[in-house]
């Protein structure tokens, strides 16, 4: 058994979102009851939500985004751009709080009172680009903690593998040129899914050529295409860059039943394709992992795909 | 759409005394196809492209002496042996339309854009023309398409347009399918949000029929019966 952290905090769920909008408080209900109900949560090593300092969301942010979002909650402003993204008066403390969790999590991982983590955090965080709220996603919070392991930490090269359904543009935007961070997306062909962008063309620029790929999914495709593009596209890439920490954006609405997507991965796809990266994180990375939260919005499945996904972290 | 947007200002341009060869260095620093040709002050004689001159130079199936031989004719050319004088030309007013179906019509890539003295203004080539209608699809920008299928009959559009305004959702652009099967449209909106469930589930409850995505296509011929 793995010492696997667990970042969750009652507050996450104080950025309320209105009727019809999938990203919605409940979703962490979901997400609890699949480690409490299980007997999980005791065998977790809880990780505490401490707002980020402003610092460090301005190693992926713009000074002016930030504060912009800061002043629409407080003036009560119902969006940030546009009505996919919803905030409320505490969004940006939320926001804050979810960064600043996950960095803790890279603190104790780093310093070796954990051995992995899984962020159950709100609002999620890789559509966010640098100057932009999308597809509700406020501060890029995977982007953040790759920038915050390197500065912070000396780690020179961080894998980023995101398995949302939709492309991690914030992402993929904020390390484009970066030869230290490989970002990986599997997710469906952009010609059918948000946001548009991910195609397999896109493979970096400049000087991070080559450190940014792209896996696209078909509607209809499901585990077979998972597992073909994974073995061909991620697990060469990442065997020949050899992250030193594997960061995951964890979105679950890829599955056959999550009405996100026409995407139809399992329930046991999901597992193999996070059985795959903590391989790699054996194999690369010494097993350090930190997996967090992006999207998945049926209540129905979250429960036992959360299950499931800690259950690999901690290698029950 | 008038072309004068869309074209490229910045024309890399050959005199009919160059040489060949020379245009042919142009061409590949230049990632270009088709160098307009002109005298004095910038009037248009002619255009040669990269097909006149592979046309042009010696085969390569040719043996060593013969290819020799070829190369050395061909290092003496100039532009004026091999250009098509008098092009196809565009004006500035033109439109994006008129170069598309000109480009299909003639079966060209490229036209030098003049104006009425026959001086180069531009070039306008299928890439610009690219650049143009994917910036029209809306591509550039963060969104989400869907499929619809409706009676080709009045009003089809603006049942669409106001079922998907109802959910908030606001659009990147909308292209119509005008090919599909006897008496059917295929409608795509491209729609800016990542909630795109909503709308697929009130756009059901309002009675459409959406499309299989794995059943897009612009055109589609017509089923036999």
């Amino acid at each position: 058994m793995r010492r696997t952290g667990l970042l969750y905090d009652e507050r996450f769920a104080l950025h309320k979102t209105g009727p019809g909008y999938p990203e919605s408080p409940d979703r962490l209900t979901a997400v609890l009851s699949g480690l409490k109900n299980p007997g999980l949560l005791d065998k977790l090593i809880p990780v505490p939500a401490t707002a980020a300092k402003l610092k460090w969301i301005e190693k992926v942010h713009s000074p002016k985004y930030i504060l912009g979002f800061e002043e629409a909650c407080m003036l009560d402003l119902g969006e940030l751009g546009s009505a996919d993204n919803q905030i409320c008066p505490q969004t940006y403390d939320v926001a804050l709080l979810a960064v600043g969790g996950i960095l803790n999590a890279c603190d104790m991982l780093m310093e070796g009172k954990i051995d992995n983590a899984f962020c159950a955090v709100r609002p999620p965080g890789h559509h966010a680009e640098m100057r932009e709220a999308l597809g509700f996603c406020f501060f890029n919070n995977i982007a953040i903690a790759a920038r915050y392991l390197q500065l912070q930490w000396n780690i020179r090269r961080v894998g980023i593998v995101d398995f949302d359904v939709h492309h991690g543009n914030g992402t993929q935007h904020t390390f484009e040129d970066d030869p230290d961070v490989f970002f990986y997306s599997i997710h469906e062909h952009p010609s059918f899914a948000y946001p548009g962008t991910g195609r397999e063309f896109e493979k970096g620029s400049g000087p991070g050529l080559g450190t940014t790929l792209n896996s696209t999914i078909l509607p209809g495709q499901g585990d077979d295409e998972y597992r073909l593009k994974i073995i061909r596209d991620l697990v060469p890439a990442f065997d020949e860059f050899k992250p030193e920490v594997i960061l995951v954006s964890a979105g679950f609405d890829a599955h056959a039943e999550d009405d996100m997507s026409d995407v139809r991965l399992s329930t046991e796809g999901f597992s193999w394709i996070m059985e795959v990266i903590c391989r790699l994180a054996d194999k690369h990375s010494g097993g350090r992992l930190i997996s967090v939260l992006e999207g998945g919005y049926s209540m129905a499945l979250l429960p036992e795909l959360i299950e499931n996904h800690v259950r690999i972290l901690l290698d029950l | 759409m008038f072309i004068d947007k869309s074209m490229t200002r910045d024309v890399v341009t050959v005199g009919p005394e160059t040489s060949i060869v020379t245009a042919q260095t142009l061409m590949a620093q230049n990632g270009i196809r088709h160098l307009p040709v002109v005298v004095d002050d910038d009037i248009l004689v002619g255009i040669v492209t990269d097909r006149d001159i592979r046309s042009a130079a010696p085969s390569t199936l040719l043996a060593e002496a013969e290819k020799a031989a070829g190369e050395r004719q061909l290092a003496s050319m100039k532009v004026k042996d091999i250009m098509t004088a008098n092009p196809v030309t565009v004006s500035p007013t033109h439109t994006l339309e008129d170069a598309l179906l000109m480009m299909q019509n003639f079966k060209v890539g490229a036209f030098p854009v003049v104006d009425e003295n026959n001086k180069l203004k531009g070039i306008i080539s299928v890439r610009d023309l690219m650049r143009a209608f994917a910036q029209v699809l809306g591509l550039g920008e963060p969104g989400a398409l869907i499929g619809i299928i409706v009676e080709n009959r009045l009003g089809q559009m603006k049942r669409i347009v106001d079922a998907i305004t109802e959910t908030g959702v606001s659009f990147g652009s909308i292209l119509v399918a005008r090919v599909w099967e006897e008496g059917k449209r295929a409608v795509f909106p491209y729609l800016l949000t990542n909630n795109i469930a909503k709308v697929k589930n009130h756009l059901r409850k309002e009675g459409f029929t959406l499309l299989d995505p794995m059943e897009w296509y612009l055109d589609r011929v017509p089923k036999k019966n």
